[in-house]
């Protein structure tokens, strides 16, 4: 027998001539997924702005298809560029998650990577490595993280060419199979598709990720002290107010991540504070969730 | 009289139309939901007591989604498939199985010869058989042109 | 029992070794507080007691007279530890709905039985009890086999993995097909039969279970033009094919010349009858384990003694004590098909052959939790009557280790034996892709059979020609627990 899949019906079929476009949206749950993006990411609205938009887009053309109406396989290839701490891989991750709601990919995993899981130091090791990474997010979604590291244009025997002439062929190819999210800094992602323009042709989405601003990233100070269940005092407070825009200025800063790191810092001073105290034998739960100013001044940005 | 068309008729579907690649989706899926780790393997000879083909890949053990199998399917036909026998296995670890699950032919050589019987005659009318595969009269690489 | 002494406890001591006649009961057959040892075997009796004999009595009698008793007291009793080799029943219940009918639960010592012989353990259980007067009649239901019994014996020769691994032959249910007319073919004609089937698709064909060697076709005659079939049509296909030979004979002597010479032509298998006789069967399965062959047995005669519901034995015992002996493949029922059998109780049968463990399960007729020791995997044959129509609902009972026997479904084919068994095949292996794909097989049956046969015309032909043909017959031996109860007749 050639054909048992049961959706394929013989002949002519007949398509429905409505489509509940608001009832499709609920089932989908896809509200619930950007209600979560938007608890756990401060601020970000352009992006969450274009993840409405791809969103409404996936559900019209589900719409059309019920109907019949010739769209094509679309492409879902991205490309996120921003800034590091900038929220791109948790954007990443609920995207998964709605293109899995939607039925666009089945499983809905996300699998990131750099280019060391991808390209291999001797010959012949390239295409299995890119092909065990390509399978494991067959049905999700591959999240390539600072993806132009791939193309190394100045060595000439990089085995890197290997890994994208594989990847760019399951974009093409396997497009029902696997949605590949490219990201990194906007500058050099520009270069890198300038010099591989086949992956620029077969990205349909490009998101780009702002710099947070002060005030947004004290509000997401805020949320991880709650979430971790401390406390900072209004001279804490005051003081990660003056923190933020010094580290903004300095080297290697990273947004939110760099929000995380100071927080983890502070604790660790806090842990000390309290262990080199006298009276340690009666630690009350305020004692145990406080963080104090001292506890950030002692941050290196307020040294030079 | 009616005639089956194929010589060569292993595997779990070898009496219906070949499988398409949804088809093999299909089954692939099915493994992996019953936990089986499936496997790629090809051969050039199809007598019925080559057991080992060779392995295309080790077994896949971890994966989850039907299409990585079918990519290393798609990657066998590519360099195997125009004369090869490729064929997808399933194995089952479960105690009391610990052994092959599914298997079925997904590739066909575009020619395929068959097996010859040859007889040894005994004493007492007893006669000792072996079953031959055409192909490897030929070495490898010069089988199936 | 006549002659009762009034006494209701059990005696000990003098007055129980006193010349005389007791009543079972008061022998020690009957004890209520007895709990089985994990090393004890326990079998359960359906005994319909004479009018007037206490259900109690009739089980103790039961104990005594499968295991150490006489009619009489004995006094040699007391050179032996007496109360070890005394069987002792134990419980007694109603059976369900048959209000003249007992469940009696009797446990042996596992001294009873000699190692590794099943002709030793069925002498006592099965022994001289089943014409015993104080039971109007009286049937062996289930027996648990204590795992310390059950290592001592071989089990099957191959086991259902190695049997699948040798014939590379994974994921479905093998077919097969028994060669028909069952007497009278030569050895010439009867090959012709067998290279058809094979080459159309078979895995297997099947000696009859009385094509022995006959003045119509010698044995030798047999072997030599169906190993010719065989291998030609392995050939044909590049698969591993088989034709079970039957190798019973008169004499073991004789059986063990036929399955030499099976072996010297390169047979995967061999067959045997059931009404061999334990001993032979064991005989046979060594032979078998020794020389690589699978041991198919037909369960000829069963019916005899298992189809009654009150008297003889339920078919279940038999499939135990048969994966015990050792066999490969064993006719346990089709469900649809023409012979007796209950989907329920053909479920408990296809249990007992297959699983390494089984629980209790009332409604399957399991009586006991069974661990199986790691003895092999028995493949339960279904045969008689079944045709392709019905493939989803075989799939769906029978499961995939089964293998299902289409003799008059092959060879009664309008276009031919080789289309026939072609039309199996098909019809088998859309089921086989139709259930792993995920259709609910079960009820679109009927609408895969006719897709697939729009590329398969002796399909469609088979479908045509049989496609309203059941056997609808209440079914004699049922469950006696839900869901399905059935009073006895």
């Amino acid at each position: 027998m050639t054909d048992q899949s049961p959706e394929k019906s013989e002949g002519a079929q007949a398509f429905p001539d409505s489509f509940d476009l608001e009832g499709e949206f609920a089932r989908s749950n896809v509200q619930a997924v950007l209600e979560k993006l938007d608890r756990e990411l401060v601020g970000l609205a352009p992006v969450k702005q274009r993840i409405r938009e791809i969103a409404a887009l996936l559900l019209v053309d589900k719409a059309r298809r019920s109907m019949g109406l010739e769209t094509g396989a679309p492409t879902l290839h991205m490309s996120f560029t921003g800034n590091p701490g900038t929220g791109k891989t948790t954007v990443a991750l609920r995207m998964a998650e709605i293109l899995k709601n939607l039925g666009y990919v089945r499983q809905g995993h996300l699998i990131s990577v750099t280019r060391d899981d991808l390209v291999g130091q001797y010959i012949g090791h390239t295409a299995p490595k890119t092909r065990e990474v390509i399978k494991k997010a067959m049905g999700g979604v591959l999240f390539i993280d600072e993806a132009y590291y791939l193309y190394k244009p100045e060595n000439e025997r990089d085995y890197g060419a290997e890994a994208i002439e594989i990847l760019l062929q399951v974009m093409e190819n396997q497009r029902d199979d696997l949605v590949v999210i490219l990201a990194g800094y906007a500058n050099r992602m520009e270069v890198f598709f300038q010099s591989n323009p086949g992956f620029r042709s077969r990205i349909a989405h490009h998101i780009d990720f702002p710099d947070y601003s002060e005030k947004e990233l004290m509000s997401i100070a805020q949320l991880m002290v709650d979430a971790q269940h401390y406390v900072l005092t209004p001279e804490a407070q005051k003081v990660l107010r003056d923190y933020i825009p010094r580290r903004m200025k300095m080297p290697h800063f990273a947004n939110a991540r760099s929000m995380r790191n100071a927080l983890d810092r502070a604790k660790l001073r806090q842990a000390n504070r309290l262990f080199g105290r006298k009276d340690r034998t009666n630690l009350t739960r305020h004692d145990l969730t406080t963080i104090e100013a001292e506890d950030l001044l002692q941050s290196r940005v307020f040294q030079v | 009289m009616h005639e089956n068309p194929r010589n060569m008729t292993q595997g779990q579907f070898s009496f219906l139309p070949p499988l398409t690649d949804d088809q093999i989706k299909a089954q692939i899926a099915y493994a992996i939901k019953q936990g089986f780790a499936v496997s790629v393997e090809f051969t050039d000879d199809p007598h019925p007591r080559n057991t080992y083909w060779e392995m295309w890949c080790q077994p896949m053990f971890d994966t989850k989604d039907p299409a990585a199998v079918m990519l290393e399917v798609n990657e066998c036909r590519k360099t195997w498939g125009a004369n090869h026998y490729i064929k997808v296995q399933a194995f089952d670890n479960a105690r009391w199985r610990e052994s092959v699950a599914m298997s079925f032919i997904v590739n066909r050589p575009k020619y395929e010869p068959g097996l010859a019987l040859a007889r040894q005659e005994g004493p007492g009318r007893s006669i000792h058989y072996t079953v031959h595969s055409y192909a490897t009269d030929k070495p490898r690489g010069e089988r199936y042109k | 029992m006549a002659t009762p002494t009034g006494a209701k406890k059990e005696l000990k001591g003098a007055d129980r070794y006193k010349a005389g006649v007791l009543e079972y009961k008061v022998m020690g057959y009957w004890q209520p507080d007895y709990v089985p040892k994990d090393t004890d075997v326990i079998a359960l009796f359906r005994i319909t007691p004479q009018p007037g004999v206490e259900a109690d009595e009739a089980a103790a009698a039961v104990a005594g007279e499968s295991s150490t008793a006489t009619w009489t007291v004995v006094w040699t009793d007391r050179l032996t530890a007496a109360d070890l080799y005394r069987a002792k029943a134990y419980r007694v219940d109603k059976v369900p709905n048959s209000p003249d009918q007992y469940f009696a639960y009797i446990a042996y010592d596992m001294d009873l039985f000699e190692p590794d012989s099943i002709a030793n353990l069925t002498a006592s259980i099965i022994g001289n009890v089943f014409g015993f007067k104080a039971v109007k009649a009286l049937r062996l239901e289930d027996m648990r086999i204590p795992v310390a019994y059950l290592k001592t014996f071989q089990g099957p020769p191959t086991g259902v993995m190695v049997e699948r691994e040798r014939l590379d032959k994974y994921g479905r249910p093998l077919l097969g097909a028994t060669t028909k007319p069952k007497l009278g073919l030569s050895g010439r004609n009867y090959g012709r039969v067998v290279y058809e089937a094979l080459k159309g698709g078979l895995d297997f064909t099947k000696d009859d279970e009385n094509i022995n060697s006959q003045p119509f076709m010698h044995w030798r005659d047999r072997f030599l033009y169906c190993m010719e079939a065989v291998n030609r049509a392995s050939a044909a296909t590049a698969e591993v094919k088989g034709h079970y030979l039957n190798v019973t004979a008169g004499t073991v002597e004789q059986m063990y010349e036929r399955a030499e010479f099976a072996k010297e032509l390169g047979s995967v298998i061999i067959m045997i009858d059931l009404v061999l006789g334990y001993t032979a069967i064991q005989s046979i399965s060594k032979w078998a384990r020794k020389n690589d062959m699978i041991l198919h047995l037909h369960r000829a005669g069963n019916s005899t003694y298992s189809r009654q519901k009150n008297h003889g034995m339920n078919f279940r015992v038999i499939c135990k004590w048969m994966r015990m002996a050792g066999v490969d493949h064993i006719h346990a029922g089709t469900v649809v098909g023409k012979l007796e059998g209950d989907p329920l109780m053909v479920k408990g049968f296809y249990d007992t052959l297959l699983q390494p463990h089984t629980p209790v399960a009332p409604e399957l007729g399991l009586f006991f939790k069974q661990e199986w020791a790691s003895l092999g995997k028995c493949m339960p044959v279904a045969s008689g009557g079944i045709h392709l129509g019905q493939m989803h609902q075989l799939l769906h009972y029978l499961g995939e280790d089964v293998i299902l026997q289409f003799g008059g479904g092959t060879i009664g084919h309008p276009d031919g034996i080789q289309a026939g068994a072609e039309a199996n095949r098909v019809a088998l292996e859309s089921m086989v892709q139709a259930r792993n794909e995920g259709v609910d097989y079960l009820a679109k049956g009927p609408e895969i059979l006719a897709k697939a046969a729009k590329s398969c015309k002796p399909l469609q032909h088979g479908l045509d020609t049989w496609k309203n043909i059941s056997f609808n017959y209440e079914s004699t031996d049922t469950p006696d627990f839900t869901p399905q109860v059935t009073p006895a007749r």
